[in-house]
């Protein structure tokens, strides 16, 4: 199909429609979309990628703030959980803009596809990734409040958490923040892993949580394009629409939906993550 | 569990989502207004829609240089036309995070919880800097 011989107003009205779909989808994976928003938009619209990256990032920005407030009455979402872990995400955000230049970013990437997949297999491998939660808080996590419970509709139980190794959290989502700084987008694929396998935070409470931090994050990451120019309101707006409706309908699917299906759900979203990372440092696909 | 404890987390945590579930809902209401605005032509944009089929596949330092259109805070001044109160709606989202933490600080420092209260505090003072483009030239 010629592009240019499509009428200019179908285009937003399609990215809305595709908006919508993957809002739905990103929730539940407990990610921000921009990882499947870029590549699917880049490859099917007209628009440059540097439009595309851009309204990649509000896109994610958008949809996890609109599930926020589904997320933290359900509980599935812990604000104590978040704040310290968004603080030192955004700050080692900041240092990865920063330094964003002088890395050769192919080589990251590479290295983050590998770590991205390798996390999957984790997830995969690990029979615990959907447990119960850390039995005991380490003394960082319990002076900063790290536990909760909530009610889960589709186990029907209500389930106690807390989490640990709190200091390693904290240098993961500062590692995660710093890798997202120095390529231009998110690493919130990341984030679940991070919550889930490392710090103990039952997979829901990790994706929920997750969603919100990437809000925090964005947050700041958006002000760098907004000051570049780099925001096409005929393409952020229907994408930024969209993603509110569908991640609003996404978070109250995540409390009836089993854990089963949504591990297999963010396996197969870190899989594409991961290889997406890789073929964009190797070259293959840029 | 302690109770007052989780009630405790659970009230800031309530706040937290009402202020956010407020001002999401408004940012959707109004965005969707101006981008009708916009994409009807009730309000004239300052690139033509009519171009933009011939620019949206420009990389942004090309699209910027034959538009004229302003970097920086310089859109502000623009916000009348369409496109520039679209883009200004946009530019509210990240402002919902900060208005949202601010709402919290309080929250948190009533109850006697210091350290929530400054992580809160010195995240808003983070996402200042981030809006103030000091950090853009990363």
């Amino acid at each position: 199909m010629d592009a240019a011989a499509v009428p200019w107003w179908i285009w937003p009205i399609a990215l809305f429609a595709v908006s919508f779909a993957i809002g739905i989808v990103a929730v539940l994976a407990g990610v921000g979309g921009g990882v499947l928003f870029v590549p699917v938009v880049g490859s099917f619209f007209p628009f440059h990628l540097d439009f595309v990256r851009g309204a990649g990032l509000v896109f994610a920005l958008a949809g996890t703030l609109s599930a926020g407030p589904v997320l933290l009455r359900a509980r599935m979402a812990s604000l104590r959980l978040i704040m310290p872990l968004a603080l030192a995400g955004s700050v080692a955000a900041f240092a990865g803009a920063l330094v964003g230049l002088r890395l050769r970013t192919d080589v990251l990437q590479i290295a983050l596809g590998v770590t991205v997949v390798a996390i999957a297999l984790l997830i995969w491998r690990s029979r615990d990734a959907y447990g119960p939660g850390a039995m005991q808080s380490d003394a960082l996590g319990a002076a900063l409040h790290m536990r909760g419970e909530y009610q889960d509709p589709a186990a029907g139980l209500r389930i106690d958490w807390r989490t640990h190794r709190t200091l390693a959290g904290f240098a993961s989502f500062a590692a995660i923040g710093f890798l997202g700084g120095v390529f231009g987008l998110g690493a919130g694929f990341a984030n679940v892993p991070a919550l889930n396998l490392l710090m103990a935070a039952p997979l829901k409470v990790a994706i929920g949580s997750s969603g919100m931090i990437i809000s925090v994050i964005n947050s700041a990451a958006a002000w760098v394009y907004i000051h570049h120019g780099a925001l096409l309101p005929i393409l952020a707006v229907p994408a930024i629409l969209g993603v509110m409706l569908g991640s609003r309908i996404g978070a109250r699917l995540l409390a009836a939906t089993p854990a089963a299906v949504v591990r297999r759900l963010v396996i197969v979203v870190l899989l594409l993550a991961g290889l997406r990372a890789l073929s964009r440092g190797l070259g293959l696909w840029t | 569990m302690d109770l007052n404890r989780d009630a405790n987390e659970h009230a800031a945590q309530q706040i937290y989502a009402r202020w956010l579930d407020a001002c999401t809902r408004g940012a959707f209401a109004v965005s969707l207004a101006a981008f009708l605005a916009y994409a009807t032509g009730a309000l004239a944009p300052y690139v033509p829609l009519a171009s933009m089929p011939a620019l949206w596949g420009l990389p942004v330092d090309e699209y910027l240089r034959r538009t004229g259109a302003p970097e920086g805070w310089g859109w502000i001044a623009l916000a009348g036309y369409g496109d520039f109160l679209n883009l200004a709606c946009i530019a509210a989202l990240p402002l919902v995070t900060a208005l949202c933490y601010l709402r919290v600080v309080p929250a948190f420092a009533r109850r006697g919880e210091g350290l929530q209260a400054a992580i809160a505090a010195v995240q808003v003072l983070v996402l200042a800097a981030a809006a103030s483009g000091f950090f853009a030239g990363g």
